[in-house]
């Protein structure tokens, strides 16, 4: 079981539930603001070459001086090896150990790679690297990446930017249930009500990017997850009643009407 | 090959991000990345495959032929 009252990763305590991603903003300015109404403290970026024609495209300082710590993923490799060397890079830019693990080497539909992300992360967490591996909602391999040393595990609810929800629902509960580690619902969330479910359903935290980034208006649904993460985790902590096969009624049934003339 | 340019100065063949580019500074990093425009904080480099440690920067000097890859961050999930 695991929510618990503080959301550690890495012996880093975090007040924030929402992680955020960085992708698919329509600006650097919207970006910005909509993390800033998150109120996110843990943020994603991915790396890539250096963009020799626009030199001054530089999303880095921006994100150092909003003064969250930055998650750099591992998108773009193959396999274990190719994630590995992207995660140092990441860690000499980002200067943090945090590192999100993502290996999804099929284009259409960005399952992970079970056997990649497990060697991957085996390394990385030797090497001391903060593991957040990216993951299919498999509580069996979920285990064995807690066994390697990684700081949390990061299902996924339904495919990256798919906005199908948690469609992995059960699975998920079975991943919380055996886990020693937070559990971070990580893609496909559409709708704040997913975020405050998959809270309720026990996850320490859940990762956002598409459903704010491509959202009618990002900043203010930044600002809907933030409430709705911090309603699901309160929920969760105050105990959600028991659920009953038959109604049990809530006013008194005492047939007392019967009883005065009509 | 590199060699002696017009200027005087040395120049060096080496490969930026899978381009050519002719290296006209003394073969450090931080003279290669203020050829690019690059912010020196705000970017990875490996050379050769090798992820070059920030520490480790000033004690690099390019050769001809070095391949040079210099990452920065982008939005991501």
């Amino acid at each position: 079981m695991n929510v618990d009252n503080k959301f550690i990763l890495g012996g880093q305590e975090f007040q924030s539930r929402l992680l955020v991603g960085t992708g698919k903003f329509s600006s650097v300015e919207v970006m910005l603001a909509a993390i800033k109404a998150s109120g996110a403290q843990l943020v994603t970026v991915a790396l890539r070459r250096f963009n020799l024609e626009r030199p001054s495209d530089d999303l880095f300082s921006p994100l150092v001086r909003l003064g969250v710590t930055l998650v750099p993923n591992t998108s773009g490799a193959r396999n274990a090896a190719e994630a590995v060397r992207a995660a140092m890079l990441g860690r000499e830019l980002s200067g943090s150990r945090f590192v999100k693990v993502e290996i999804h080497p099929n284009p259409h539909h960005l399952m992970p790679d079970p056997l990649e992300t497990y060697e991957a992360c085996k390394q990385l967490a030797k090497a001391g690297f903060i593991v957040l591996p990216y993951m299919p909602a498999d509580p069996v391999l979920a285990k064995r990446l807690e066994d390697v040393g990684c700081a949390a595990v990061m299902p996924l609810g339904s495919a990256i930017g798919s906005g199908h929800g948690l469609s992995t629902a059960e699975m998920i509960k079975l991943i919380i249930a055996d886990s020693g580690i937070p559990v971070i619902v990580d893609a496909g969330i559409r709708a704040p009500s997913e975020a405050a479910a998959a809270m309720e359903m026990g996850c320490s935290a859940v990762l956002v990017n598409s459903a704010i980034a491509a959202a009618g208006d990002p900043v203010a649904m930044a600002a809907a997850f933030a409430q709705a993460v911090k309603a699901g985790a309160a929920a969760r902590q105050a105990g959600l009643m028991a659920q009953s096969g038959h109604a049990v009624a809530t006013s008194p049934l005492t047939s007392f009407l019967a009883g005065i003339p009509a | 090959m590199g060699g002696a340019s017009k200027w005087g100065a040395f120049f060096m063949n080496i490969m930026v991000n899978g381009n050519k580019h002719d290296h006209t500074g003394s073969g450090s990093l931080d003279t290669l990345l203020m050829e690019l425009g690059a912010k020196p904080d705000a970017v990875a480099i490996m050379v050769n495959d090798q992820v070059i440690p920030r520490a480790d920067r000033a004690g690099i000097t390019l050769k001809d032929g070095d391949c040079v890859e210099v990452l920065s961050f982008m939005g991501g999930g």
